[in-house]
């Protein structure tokens, strides 16, 4: 049940920022860490990385690999969003989950829980419609 | 496939999807961003401009902008208006009826200022997008904001 959760949001936060790359590179660039003009180029290769870990997760195919892929992506949002509270951004977090939501203690809580969700898939031996192929760290 | 194969394929994959779909699409952008063009200087500003466009000013230009009575946007939450804001501004946090009083204040094409808490707010450059899409056709993103003017000792408005 939490994988198809977790592969449901990633493919559901991957949805806006499939159809507007331009306004979430805009939100990349309100963080004012992306270097050398790269906010475009995470904007346009991201979201499609989210949809299909979301899909992966969802249809079993590659577990492991899309749930480790996640948990990267996930240290890193709150790596982003740590730093944008901390610099006093009061700015949107692009999560693409709800409009309108901006960065705070909250999003670092969620995250850490899909990070929580991430290693239990990983640790789980009972696998339900999980295809091939099996991966194994 | 090893794990390690299997995530370079899924990296490949959103790389390849990505890339394409963007190559395709009529609204793709750039790989690289481009920072949006910088006025330094007033009279390079024409009141009406034939493509739409979202260009940056500094406080000078702002000042100036200003007192030869050019809108102001206030692109800030409207709870924060309580603290003040620059003389003149309008202020609204639902876009479409902020665009219609725009609209009626100045038409589509005459130039007209957004500004929002200061320079690390991307609210002033989201909401200049956004009004856009409304048609309007020569927007100024006043980069400073309500810090910068502030700072600087320049008159402020209430509200009543």
């Amino acid at each position: 049940m939490i994988r198809f959760l977790l592969g449901a949001i990633f493919i559901y936060a991957s949805y806006d920022k499939i159809l507007d790359p331009a306004k979430f590179a805009r939100d990349i660039s309100n963080y004012h860490i992306i270097p050398f003009g790269l906010e475009n180029t995470i904007a346009i290769i991201l979201p499609w990385l989210e949809l299909i870990i979301g899909l992966g997760i969802v249809f079993g195919v590659c577990i492991d690999a899309n749930v480790f892929i996640s948990g990267g992506l996930l240290i890193s949002f709150i790596i982003l969003i740590l730093q944008a509270i901390l610099r006093g951004f009061d700015i949107e977090c692009g999560c693409g989950l709800k409009d309108g939501d901006m960065v705070g203690w909250s999003k670092i809580i969620e995250n850490f829980l899909f990070i929580g969700a991430c290693y239990i898939i990983h640790e789980s031996k009972a696998r339900m419609l999980e295809f091939y192929p099996k991966s194994s760290l | 496939m090893n794990f390690q194969k299997q995530v370079a394929v899924i990296l490949g994959i959103s790389i390849l999807f990505g890339a394409s779909f963007n190559l395709l699409r009529d609204t793709g952008i750039p790989w690289k961003s481009i920072p949006i063009e910088k006025v330094d200087e007033t009279k390079a500003i024409e009141d009406n401009f034939d493509e739409p466009s979202i260009r940056e000013i500094g406080l000078e230009v702002a000042k100036s902008l200003q007192s030869n009575g050019i809108l102001f946007v206030d692109a800030r939450a409207e709870e924060y208006l309580e603290d003040g804001y620059i003389p003149g501004a309008i202020a609204n946090d639902d876009t479409e009826t902020l665009s219609q009083q725009v609209a009626t204040l100045i038409g589509f094409d005459k130039v007209f200022v957004i500004y929002c808490s200061d320079d690390d707010c991307g609210s002033s450059e989201e909401l200049a997008y956004e009004l856009q899409e409304f048609g309007f056709n020569n927007i100024l993103v006043f980069k400073g904001g309500w810090k910068s003017w502030l700072e600087a000792g320049l008159g402020v408005e209430h509200r009543e």
